[in-house]
């Protein structure tokens, strides 16, 4: 049935993509997404739940994607790269909305 | 992983679900418990049978108590590294008092924290705790545990590994990998309407064992995803703490603009103040809910800045009437008595997230649907369990065969975490009925002797599974499974004497009384006798019919 010869080395590579990088890319959701829900008006706490609650359901997604794409290293590369990206761009806009409303 | 997308989902689905399975066991057992913590607490605390209590006078009863209260030693030892040397011998400014009760639980719960004046971080604060019995006022003895909700309740949710959070973090991951496999489940089965109505018992094991599994995950399916996930969001903040690192400067500054706004100071004033009459600011929230159409009763009361000018009152009515959370909070400035606040409406976000945490938290009274909640946690770890079990009926003749060790070693585990998860909470609280009142000198306190049995006979559990399951090492069913189920029904028997035989409160007087806290706990244990008993009478005969089945097809999806 398996097609493919399933090493140690390429599960642990799989799992520690999904897992590592899926708490990235998800970090990455919840950080931005507080910080633009925030600056759109909504309350804090509010921000919070609905950023956390989006960010368990893309975790799930990223964590299946990580297993089920075909190449590991584009994968790394998206979920890791886009969860920096997204924490950089949540740090940008806390500076913009600290810096404005002091 | 593989070119086959549903290949991959079923790889998934089994090396995962077994990994994690074996905790989720843990997590869904206790959870089902943990719906009925307080009536555990009762059993287990036979001084505490009697019904429950509003909140009792904070003027007369509690503000003496909150006076003397102390952190105990544990509480020292977890303290001490986040401060820069020792930590003072009393702690006298205190942040917070606080005061919870809930309709099932007569006795009162007293939490006060402290400053602690060399820390390392200005905001660690140091906890005493305390137990009351609100008739009276008397504490209840430190060496109590309430077995259900101090011990098996942690154990739902953290599995009681307190070091860095490491148990939450397990059983977070463990949650994420619930969804995962349910996910994973659903695009294995195509067929997943038919197998709502397929059960086949009297085919081979292996076969009923899948019947069952995928029964008992379909029919639950929308309880087990959102179970799995509200509890991630409860304890959100610490699996993705961003809050209180990345964006902490974004979160003091909503601290700030909140207190400025509702009106409630964030600091102390460093002013010493007296504080009014709590009773009079309990009687005057409780007017207002009754003047907006929701009488009721307090559930939670708080003190803030205890002692200082800044010091205010709060007042939450007990949120039983309902599936949210606790709210509608009424603000006191504690040194007047004068009302600072009234808690707006929630928000339409704050509401969804009140809803969804709040069905897993279940604080409202509604005796249906906590047996519900109990069935469907304990149809999420018979979903588990015959997950495992296939597992090993799947493989083991195979292994047998090869020469290989694996359904052996997961069948051992199985046991370990099916049967022996039961035997060690049956012999814990037959520890907590045969212990002594009070230890000797030089033991530890009555309820860490009874943590330590719990654990101690769970080990045994297992050593016990490694022991006897080697037959599966042959291809043949281990007799591990019978034997634990005899030791079930023999201890699930032995409970429910010796709460009689201790108390006095046997089965007819709870009954006759209408005593339900502990007549359910009594008849559930029974209950439990008698399934184990007729598990161990079917598993006999399956071990007494000769090998006849022939590996049956499965369907592709299996890994």
């Amino acid at each position: 049935m398996t097609s493919i010869t399933l090493t140690p080395r390429h599960i642990a590579s799989r799992t520690a993509v999904a897992i590592f990088g899926g708490y990235a890319f998800t970090w990455g959701v919840v950080a931005l997404g507080i910080t633009l829900m925030y600056s759109a008006g909504l309350e804090f706490h509010d921000a919070e739940h609905l950023s956390y609650i989006i960010g368990f359901l893309v975790f799930l997604v990223a964590f299946l994607v990580a297993f089920a794409a075909q190449a590991l290293r584009k994968a790394a590369l998206v979920l890791v790269g886009g969860g920096a990206l997204m924490s950089a761009a949540a740090w940008w806009v806390q500076g913009l909305i600290i810096g404005a409303g002091a | 992983m593989f070119p086959n997308f549903r290949h991959t989902m079923a790889w998934l689905h089994t090396w995962f679900g077994l990994a994690l399975g074996l905790v989720l066991m843990v997590v869904f057992f206790f959870g089902s418990l943990s719906v009925f913590d307080r009536e555990i607490d009762r059993w287990a605390i036979p001084d505490t049978r009697y019904e429950p209590q509003p909140m009792p006078s904070f003027d007369k009863m509690l503000a003496p108590i909150f006076k003397d209260m102390q952190p105990d030693a544990a509480a020292r030892a977890m303290t001490a590294p986040l401060a820069d040397g020792p930590l003072p011998d009393r702690f006298d400014t205190a942040r917070s008092w606080g005061a919870y009760t809930t309709h099932r639980d007569p006795v009162l719960a007293l939490f006060a924290s402290y400053e602690v004046p060399n820390a390392k971080d200005h905001e660690t604060a140091i906890w005493a705790l305390r137990t009351v019995d609100p008739r009276t006022g008397d504490l209840l003895p430190v060496d109590r545990l309430k077995i259900g909700s101090e011990f098996f309740y942690p154990l739902h949710y953290s599995l009681t590994l307190d070091w860095k959070n490491v148990g939450y973090w397990i059983v977070g991951f463990s949650a994420l990998m619930m969804l995962m496999a349910l996910v994973t489940g659903v695009i294995m089965h195509r067929k997943i309407f038919r197998e709502l109505f397929t059960f086949r018992p009297n085919k081979s094991t292996q076969r009923s064992m899948l019947d069952l599994h995928n029964l008992s995950g379909v029919v639950a399916l929308p309880f087990h995803f959102f179970f799995a996930f509200t509890g991630l969001m409860i304890f959100a903040y610490i699996y993705f703490p961003v809050t209180h690192t990345q964006l902490t400067p974004l979160h003091d500054r909503h601290e700030v603009l909140e207190s400025k706004e509702t009106g409630l100071p964030h600091d102390r004033a460093g002013v010493a103040a007296p504080i009014a009459s709590v009773d009079a600011m309990v009687a005057e929230a409780q007017r207002r809910w009754a003047a907006k159409g929701m009488a009721g009763d307090v559930g939670f009361l708080n003190l803030t800045h205890v002692g200082d000018a800044n010091g205010y009152v709060s007042v939450y009515r007990a949120g039983t009437d309902r599936v949210q959370l606790a709210g509608e909070g009424i603000h006191f400035k504690a040194s007047t008595g004068e009302l600072l606040r009234e808690d707006p409406p929630p928000t339409v976000v704050a509401r969804i997230n009140e809803f969804l945490t709040g069905l897993h938290l279940q604080h409202f009274k509604h005796w249906l649907l906590r047996w519900l909640y109990v069935l469907g946690g304990l149809s999420g770890a018979a979903c588990i369990a015959t997950g495992l079990f296939f597992f090993v009926e799947k493989r083991k003749r195979q292994h047998a065969k090869q020469g290989v060790s694996g359904a052996r070693v997961v069948d051992a585990l199985a046991v370990t975490v099916v049967t022996g998860m039961l035997v060690a909470t049956l012999c814990m609280l037959i520890a907590n009925r045969l212990l002594p009142d009070a230890m000797p000198a030089g033991w530890p306190l009555r309820g860490a002797m009874e943590k330590y049995l719990f654990w101690g006979s769970w080990l045994a559990a297992g050593a016990h599974a490694w022991w006897r399951t080697a037959a599966v090492a042959e291809g043949r069913l281990a007799p591990a499974w019978r034997e634990q189920c005899l030791a079930i029904a023999v201890l699930a028997v032995a409970a429910p004497v010796l709460n009689w035989i201790t108390t006095g409160d046997h089965l007819l007087r709870t009954v006759a009384t209408g005593y339900w806290p502990v007549a359910g706990a009594d008849l559930f244990m029974l209950a439990s006798a008698a399934l184990a008993m007729l598990a161990a009478r079917k598993l006999q005969q399956r071990a007494a019919r000769p090998l006849a089945v022939k590996n049956v097809t499965l369907e592709a999806g299996h890994a």
